[in-house]
Formats: structure tokens, sequence, C-alpha cells
């Protein structure tokens, strides 16, 4: 699958559907896709994707494992991603391993955000087991 | 009024000012009005928002490229294209052609156009003409198109034994 993720963004992934975790659906497991993820609802579990964008009301508690994460909403867990976005709205609480980092002013980070060079996340396993 | 504002566009949209105007009109000074109920602009990271755009964010759709391994739970509909491993219950549940659903499918409606590998429980059950059933249906109100596969046991008693399974939504009359 990361053979894929290298590739542009702009490459397979506009191909492939996106998915969307309606406000009303709540997840408990893995979610996998190697496209893009919505969450507006409630995800309890790992996530891998492409590109991860939790909404303002979405909530997710887990792992996260993405090239790209988006974080509008509240977030529990680890995140490892190559670009991380967090705006004004989120909250988030864990680690956050990334290689470029935006947080907008007002958002609340609890936690670290380690950075990593771009093999690190080429090289990541579809399930880190590691606990840096 | 800018001058507390980072905010260097200049005077506020006409829209946001407007009913202000309405709702005050004796007042002279109706700029300071206006902006304390304008919420100031929350600072993004990224131009244009990617989440809550056009897309409603009620319904739920895993696409194709999904895989799932768990449970789905909602009170509203759900679309599968693509892979569940585990039981789903929502309102109304469409499983579409090539999605695949292994575990239990728990609905008020569900409409089936692709797998299920396990059991359908739901008042009225479509199966539509490329539909692979394998398993049990649970029902009150059946309509297969011809085509669909069905192996498995059709059972009119939804609602009429006990199961595990908790209405999303009580019926009137019960």
């Amino acid at each position: 699958m990361y053979a894929q993720l290298r590739s542009d963004l702009d490459g397979d992934a506009e191909n492939l559907p996106a998915s969307q975790v309606g406000k009303a659906l709540r997840v408990t497991g893995t979610l996998d896709t190697e496209g893009e993820l919505y969450v507006h609802g409630t995800v309890t579990g790992r996530i891998n994707a492409l590109r991860l964008i939790l909404g303002t009301h979405g909530s997710v508690e887990g792992d996260v494992v993405a090239r790209e994460v988006h974080i509008e909403g509240r977030l529990s867990g680890r995140v490892f991603a190559l670009n991380v976005i967090v705006e004004s709205t989120a909250s988030v609480t864990g680690r956050i391993f990334h290689n470029t980092v935006t947080v907008a002013k007002g958002a609340h980070v609890d936690g670290r955000m380690p950075w990593r060079p771009p093999s690190y996340f080429e090289t990541l396993t579809q399930l880190p087991e590691t606990r840096p | 009024m800018s001058m507390f504002t980072r905010n260097d566009k200049g005077p506020d949209p006409a829209g946001t000012k407007a009913p202000e105007k309405k709702d005050a009109p004796l007042t002279g000074a109706t700029g300071p009005v206006a902006t304390a109920t304008v919420e100031p602009n929350r600072p993004r990271a990224m131009a244009q928002p990617l989440a809550g755009g056009t897309a409603p964010t009620g319904a739920s759709v895993i696409s194709r490229a999904l895989k799932i391994t768990g449970q789905l739970e909602s009170s509203e509909d759900i679309e599968i294209q693509g892979q569940v491993e585990g039981d789903v219950r929502a309102a109304s549940v469409r499983v579409g052609q090539g999605a695949k659903v292994h575990g239990t499918v728990y609905g008020e409606e569900v409409e089936l156009a692709g797998t299920v590998d396990g059991k359908i429980e739901a008042r009225k059950v479509v199966l539509t003409a490329s539909a692979h059933m394998s398993g049990d249906v649970v029902h009150q109100d059946i309509s297969i198109q011809s085509g669909a596969y069905i192996s498995g046991h059709l059972k009119p008693e939804y609602g009429k034994t006990e199961s595990n399974v908790q209405p999303l939504h009580k019926r009137e009359g019960e």
C-alpha cells in the first residue's frame, strides 16, 4: 500500500471514491482505505488511509496512519502522517509523528509532536507496533 | 471597529451587518453592535475547508476503497460499496454491487446488490438481481429480483421472535 502512497496525491487517490463516516455512525474496529476518509462520526480503533479528514464533530480514538491528516475534531491516540494540519477547532491528545505540521491558533494539543524524516513514513508498516 | 480586528479585508460584508440594522434601526452606532455578534474569524491552518464541505455529513459511505473490520452502528443510513468484516446496524443499509459484508446486517430497510455472508435481519429486505446472499434472512417484507442468489432460509419473523436486535426506531402500536 505504501508503494501507492508514495505516488502523488493527485494520482491514485483521485480515482478512488472517498469514504465518509457520517455523524450518526459509530465504528468500532479497523478502517483500511487507500483513498480519502472523512470522519464526522465516531471511530474507535485504527485508521489506515491515504488522507484522513476529521470533521468538527468527528471523534477518533485510536491510532491513525496516513499520508495526510487534517484534524478539525477530537482525536485521542497516535498520528503517523507526513503532513498534519490541526485546525483551531481541534482537540488532540496523544503524539503526532509528522514531517510537517501546521497548528492553528486556538487548537488544543496535549502531547508531543515528534518530527520524523520522510523515509520513516515510507517504511512505516501498516500497523505500527513500535511505541517510540 | 476595524482597529480591533486583524482582518485587513476592509469593511464587513454587507450580509453580516444587514440583520443587525433591521433589529436596531434607531441606535446610532450600529457598528459596535454588529461586531459584537459577528464571530471573529477563527484562524485557519488551511485556506479552504476540507471537511464540512458540500457533502452532507449525516450519510455514511463506505466506498469500494475502504475495508472495515469491526462493527458499524448508526441511527441513519449507511451505503456500503466496500468491504465490512463485522456487523452493521443502521436505519437503512444499502449494500452496493461489488460490496461484501461478512457478518450480520440489521436494519429497518436493507437493500442488497452485493454480497452478504452471514445474516440479514430487517423489516424490509430487497434483494436485487446482483445480490448474493449466503445465510438466513429474517424479514417482514421481502422482494427478490430475478437473478438474486440466496443460500439460506427466509424467515418472516422480524419483530416476532426474541432477538438481540434493539430497534432503532420504536414502532407505533407496540
